[in-house]
């Protein structure tokens, strides 16, 4: 088999570290508030109405979905501040997501692996205008890398710029800077 | 391989009518389907006996009646399903058509293709019919399978594939120049010896597998013992001394479970043959079910060098080839793939030169940071304290006794400072001309050696602590699943996270 094994220089690479990253929709935090809250007042309903026997533990479990409505009031508000955090960039061969407050993550798939796009919004993302951009690569089996807080308007032009470097046409991305 | 039914050799060209299934795939289907159905079903019917309690239940006679009515619905079915199979070559796609009430067409691609593989059970070799599989790049999910077709007629089909795969799309007239590369003579790059094979059994990861599923039989067999012999009086047996009776019931427990990992070793690697040509790596093995797999080297993505714990002390273990795909699926699902058995270390490390050219495994490997071992150390001593905390909860203080207690507590510190070191001792990378290596484990350990243009997508993780340290972990998303290399120092990290991206995106652009 050919291979090429080529030499690179170290400072000249350019650096992830150093890409300009957009910070998402700012309406990603509270439409993910909304949603995790939906999750945490089923969650506080359970524990409160779930029928137990015992009557020693009935008396506690009004505590006990109190303490659950405070574990989701902090989760809640921890959400909607890695929310505001979150930012995507687009380079010429790569596409970077940058997530996570107290861990932080970058993620960057190179534009050669990228095999299709798919944009998904449910009924309360819709509801703020918000889209999720899902790129696959070739024998995943879900998402490798997930865009989430995009405007519409905005994952329809980077879906585009994906599209196209998928066909082999190239397109500036400096256009689809906001 | 059975040759008693010599029938012409199908040229490649005829392919391109439409071909049917063999006529003993018929019953071949209602055996293999068969033989499928009671492997997955039998910890269910077996398991706490509710076979026999359904029999009882229903009745013997309605029970056989019952299976005889499915029986013939299921040779009607494979009849149907034989007389709608139908595939056929189109230039350099494979058109399949099949369905029994869902007429399905599949088309493949031959440039799509990354591995061809043919299985012969027992059964099938009386006819010289084989199943043949072809998996494309989407991975295991995407397989299509050929159940019961002649031998040739599955050689002529990967030949065919195979010819117009490695042919330039402008070059489809040249089929000549292809025939000629076609003939050279494979080389045998490994086959495996009768002490390789054995060794093979005890030291992979089979013997676990086995393991877990015999543990579904245990209480249907420990019932059956108290049913039908209960003369033998298995307590008479036993070493007086209650140590001594655990001792020897583990190891008997050991030795059974090794032995079957043996004959495993033996039914699924039995003759093994790696030949190696035209750009393509082809496996052969299997006692009773003679297996072939080809591997194309340029579909291949990560060699992976596996090593049990077992197989560090006999120094001993198996290279795994993974392509695109295939992601997961434990120790069983690690079998079915294109695996190399049996190595002593220094053939592992040949057959990896072989595989990647210039990748002679000599660069030391690199260790993560200490901090590494603290976290691990950390997190350990929490979870295992957690643990202490409910087998207190749950027997109360005075459950054990003080001695014992203590003796858990203190060891407590001792097995998380144990468990932290070989982790931190396993985890080391190298770099080496145009290829990464990771290695990963605890007491067994895993390498993975791939170029660095085989990067899917990387990931870049800083926690609070590790920003206050100056470490990042990094995440690399491979063909075959992820990798991770945890509490790098923040320059070498991003270093290499650079110089894979930039390697992808070179390679893409070149």
């Amino acid at each position: 088999m050919s291979f090429t094994n080529l030499s690179l220089d170290p400072d000249d690479l350019p650096a992830l570290e150093h890409a300009p990253l957009t910070p998402v929709s700012r309406r990603l935090a509270p439409c993910q508030a909304l949603q995790r809250a939906g999750r945490w007042v089923f969650l506080v309903m359970l524990t409160g109405l779930f029928p137990v026997q015992h009557e020693e533990l009935a008396q506690w479990q009004s505590w006990a979905a109190a303490g659950v409505a405070g574990l989701g009031v902090v989760a809640i508000a921890l959400g909607w501040v890695e929310a505001r955090r979150r930012a995507y960039g687009l380079r010429e061969h790569d596409v970077l997501y940058r997530r996570g407050w107290l861990v932080q993550r970058t993620q960057v798939l190179p534009l050669a692996r990228l095999q299709h796009v798919e944009t998904l919004s449910n009924p309360v993302e819709r509801a703020f205008g918000l889209v999720r951009l899902a790129c696959f690569t070739a024998g995943g089996r879900g998402a490798d890398l997930m865009l989430e807080g995009l405007s519409a308007a905005r994952a329809e032009a980077v879906k585009q710029h994906l599209l196209a470097r998928l066909e082999g046409t190239t397109r500036q991305p400096e256009s689809l800077t906001p | 391989m059975s040759r008693q039914h010599d029938r012409s050799v199908p040229e490649a060209l005829s392919l391109q009518g439409w071909q049917r299934l063999s006529p003993w795939a018929i019953g071949l289907l209602l055996v293999t389907t068969s033989v499928s159905l009671v492997r997955q079903h039998m910890p269910l019917l077996a398991g706490a006996g509710a076979g026999l309690a359904m029999i009882e239940r229903v009745g013997l006679r309605e029970t056989a009646l019952g299976g005889l009515t499915l029986l013939l619905v299921a040779a009607l079915a494979s009849l149907l399903y034989y007389r709608r199979f139908r595939f056929r070559l189109d230039g350099d796609v494979l058109i399949i058509q099949k369905g029994l009430f869902e007429h399905r067409e599949f088309k493949v691609a031959a440039r799509h293709v990354q591995h061809i593989a043919v299985h012969q059970p027992a059964y099938m070799r009386p006819f010289g019919v084989v199943q043949w599989e072809v998996e494309t790049l989407a991975g295991e999910s995407s397989s299509i399978s050929l159940p019961g077709i002649h031998r040739e007629l599955a050689e002529a089909l990967g030949q065919g594939l195979k010819g117009r795969q490695e042919a330039p799309p402008d070059a489809e007239s040249s089929d000549e120049s292809v025939d000629a590369a076609n003939v050279r003579a494979p080389v045998i790059r490994f086959a495996i010896t009768p002490g390789a094979l054995i060794l093979h059994g005890l030291t992979s990861r089979s013997i676990y597998v086995i393991a877990a599923m015999l543990s579904p039989l245990a209480r249907p067999l420990e019932r059956w013992v108290h049913d039908h012999l209960p003369h033998l009086d298995l307590r008479g047996w036993l070493p007086p001394s209650p140590a001594l009776a655990i001792g020897a019931g583990v190891l008997a427990l050991v030795i059974l479970l090794a032995l079957l990992a043996v004959l495993a070793a033996w039914w699924r690697f039995h003759g093994y043959v790696l030949r190696e040509g035209d750009g393509r790596q082809v496996q052969a093995s299997g006692l009773f079910t003679r297996q072939e797999q080809a591997l194309t080297l340029s579909r291949l993505q990560v060699v992976e060098w596996v090593q049990t714990g077992l197989g560090r002390l006999l120094g001993r273990g198996y290279l795994i080839c993974h392509q695109f795909g295939a992601m997961g699926g434990g120790g069983a699902a690690e079998s079915r793939r294109f695996l190399v058995p049996g190595l002593a270390a220094n053939q592992g490390k040949e057959l990896t030169a072989t595989l990647w050219p210039g990748c002679r495994m000599e660069a030391p490997l690199a260790r993560v940071s200490r901090l590494y071992w603290r976290v691990v150390f950390l997190r350990l001593g929490v979870g295992l304290t957690a643990a202490l905390l409910l087998l207190v909860g749950l027997l109360g203080p005075a459950g054990l006794s003080p001695m014992l207690w203590g003796g858990m507590v203190a060891s407590l510190p001792l097995v998380a400072a144990g468990v932290a070191q070989l982790r931190w001792m396993a985890t080391g990378w190298a770099r080496e001309g145009a290829y990464l290596r990771i290695r990963q484990g605890l007491w067994g350990q895993r390498t993975s050696i791939f170029p660095l243009t085989h990067l899917i997508a990387i990931s870049v993780q800083w926690s609070w602590l590790q920003r206050r340290r100056g470490v990042v972990t990094l995440h690399l998303a491979l063909a075959n699943g992820g990798l991770t290399l945890p509490y790098l120092e923040e320059r070498e990290a991003l270093l290499l996270a650079n110089q894979l991206l930039a390697s992808v995106e070179a390679a893409q652009a070149a």
